[in-house]
């Protein structure tokens, strides 16, 4: 290819696992290559970029750093990609969206709290214009590169709208409700192959809530299976806190 | 035609008999509480008293994923892939699932015939087996007794020590040749009742129907459903699918996959453009019910439901399709009156 496309690969608050995964594409890591250019990653390389044509943005934004970081990232870049739940959630990060956030800070700084001004973690879609999410904690080797190959070629790539539960019933699995477990799969994005739920795990909703999400129906059938509404909450909190407060 | 007595302890031969003639798929546990069609690896893992399988046999006619087509870019090509006749045997299904599989036949047929399924069809042989009604099982109502033998090549009909092995085709007669087994000379036991009914015959239903397009029960169940799509995927007369095209990474070879998807799902009614065309839960729920007793219903003058309880038993918000029904009925009837 001519002119392969210029990538930059960007991390804010998370733990760097799906910057890491990207790494762990041990069988097409170097057919990746062969497709662009990639011209700054803090994780693997020294310098930056002037202009790029794909982001891949990792994390959620948590400070005022990141803010304008977010900002100075999407004005130099022609698509920005949403890489994993922090950054397209806000993921678990957004836990502390709950509490009030002197108290956070002050559990987590002490008396240094002053030198760490902190924010709510927000998804990257909440400060600036996002083209494409790859979902999922971590995100899934089978999007990235289904997202890949998509704006290599130019293409808008397909974000699944499903439930988890397509997914299940594609395989057959016995519903992890049988099981006398509880699952977010009814009200979670599709797009993992079902991979917790098929491994007997059941589904906390990594990968986001569907499009129009019936959250009540959901609290109800969670406490109709034995937890408190408070437990239920807190089930859907742990990676939608931001899209139950209706923050995206 | 004949029919012979297969006691209990003989069944596991009787499979090996027809292991040795064709590939047989038949209900295994899967997990806990669930059960799947499975090819047979070993005769003893057949279960023939089951309440009803994840998915129907539907999934081998219409593989719940697909590969339509194999393309090439740079050369500008595409292949379809090769496929063949399933001739197998498909052993311990249930009435509802035969019946369900011959409405297929006609959805397939009818129109621009549907060429993998009607290929993946032929040669298929069905050997049927009865059940228990359980809470959730209501095909009595839609014209499918346990016991009907409708679309099978053998049945197997539960009674005491065993099965009576009814003979209904040729087809039938030569997988059981050269098994002995004794003539089954007594009557069949009784059919256990059903616990779930739907009140009224088809002919009045399609007045039930035509005068409960705004009747509140679409809101009031849409409140308690999260559109997770679970009612459509595991029904065995749904087969509304997506099309996907993605290439692999060297950029230039790709596939079209064709998966299963349903109408309650918000994204299967969503359209090129984002334009979103059956918005409201509520609607999306008639549509699903109207699929099953109206739409094609006036045109074929059966339900096209088949009574097998799966959407009801797998629903986690308890959304029971009988009951739906049941009050459409009662509120036609009541305005009626």
């Amino acid at each position: 290819m001519a002119n392969k496309p210029r990538v930059g690969i960007f991390d804010f608050t998370g733990c760097e696992g799906c910057e890491l995964n990207q790494l762990n594409f041990e069988d097409q890591l170097l057919d990746i290559l062969e497709h662009v250019e990639i011209v700054e990653w803090r994780e693997a390389m020294d310098g930056q970029a002037e202009e790029l044509d794909i982001a891949f943005v990792e994390g959620s934004l948590s400070t005022p750093d990141c803010i304008k970081r977010i900002h100075e990232i999407r004005r130099k870049s022609k698509v920005l990609v949403a890489l994993g739940a922090c950054a397209v959630q806000g993921g678990m990060n957004a836990l502390k969206n709950i509490r009030p956030i002197e108290q956070v800070r002050e559990e987590v700084y002490g008396q240094d709290k002053y030198l760490f001004p902190t924010l709510p973690a927000l998804p990257i879609s909440s400060v600036v214009k996002v083209d494409v999410n790859v979902r999922g904690c971590p995100m899934t080797q089978l999007e990235f590169l289904k997202v890949f190959t998509s704006l290599v070629m130019g293409k808008s790539p397909i974000e699944p709208g499903n439930s988890v539960c397509t997914e299940c019933k594609l395989k057959d699995n016995e519903c992890v409700f049988e099981k006398g477990m509880i699952c977010l799969g009814p009200i979670t994005r599709a797009g993992c192959d079902a991979q917790c739920p098929s491994f007997g795990q059941y589904c906390t909703g990594c990968r986001g809530l569907v499009p129009e999400p019936n959250v009540e129906a959901m609290e109800e059938i969670l406490v109709a299976h034995g937890l408190s509404m408070d437990d239920a909450r807190k089930k859907l909190q742990l990676f939608n806190a931001n899209q139950l407060e209706g923050v995206s | 035609m004949a029919r012979f007595y297969l006691e209990k302890g003989k069944v596991a031969a009787f499979i090996a008999h027809l292991q040795s003639q064709k590939t047989v798929y038949a209900p295994h546990r899967k997990g806990r509480n669930a059960f799947a069609f499975a090819p047979v690896e070993r005769p003893q893992d057949v279960v023939l008293d089951y309440p009803r399988t994840v998915s129907s046999i539907k999934k081998y006619f219409l593989p719940p994923r697909e590969e339509l087509l194999s393309f090439n870019l740079a050369e500008n090509t595409c292949a379809q892939p090769a496929v063949a006749p399933l001739d197998a045997v498909f052993l311990g299904v249930h009435s509802y699932d035969v019946h369900a599989v011959l409405k297929l036949d006609h959805n397939f047929v009818t129109g621009n015939p549907e060429r993998n399924y009607l290929t993946r069809r032929q040669g298929a042989l069905i050997v049927g087996v009865g059940f228990t009604p359980d809470r959730f099982h209501f095909s009595g109502s839609v014209g499918i007794p346990a016991g009907d033998t409708t679309g099978c090549d053998l049945f197997l009909h539960p009674c005491e020590g065993g099965y009576a092995l009814e003979v209904l085709t040729p087809a039938g007669e030569k997988l059981v040749a050269g098994f002995k087994l004794p003539a089954h000379t007594s009557g069949l036991p009784a059919a256990a009742p059903f616990q779930q009914h739907i009140y009224v015959p088809q002919a009045k239903l399609k007045d039930v129907f035509a005068h409960n397009y705004d009747n509140a029960v679409w809101e009031e169940e849409a409140e308690k459903c999260m559109s997770c799509g679970t009612c459509n995927l595991v029904c065995p007369t749904c087969y509304c699918f997506d099309v996907e095209d993605a290439v692999d990474i060297t950029v230039t070879r790709g596939s079209r996959e064709r998966r299963w998807d349903g109408c309650m799902l918000r994204s299967f009614t969503e359209v090129a453009g984002g334009e979103v065309f059956r918005e409201e839960p509520a609607a999306r729920q008639r549509h699903r019910v109207y699929r099953k007793f109206k739409y094609i219903s006036d045109e074929t003058g059966e339900p096209w439901c088949v009574g097998c309880g799966r959407c009801t038993a797998s629903c986690t918000a308890d959304i029971s399709i009988v009951s739906i029904v049941n009050r459409l009925v009662n509120d036609y009837d009541a305005v009626k009156a």
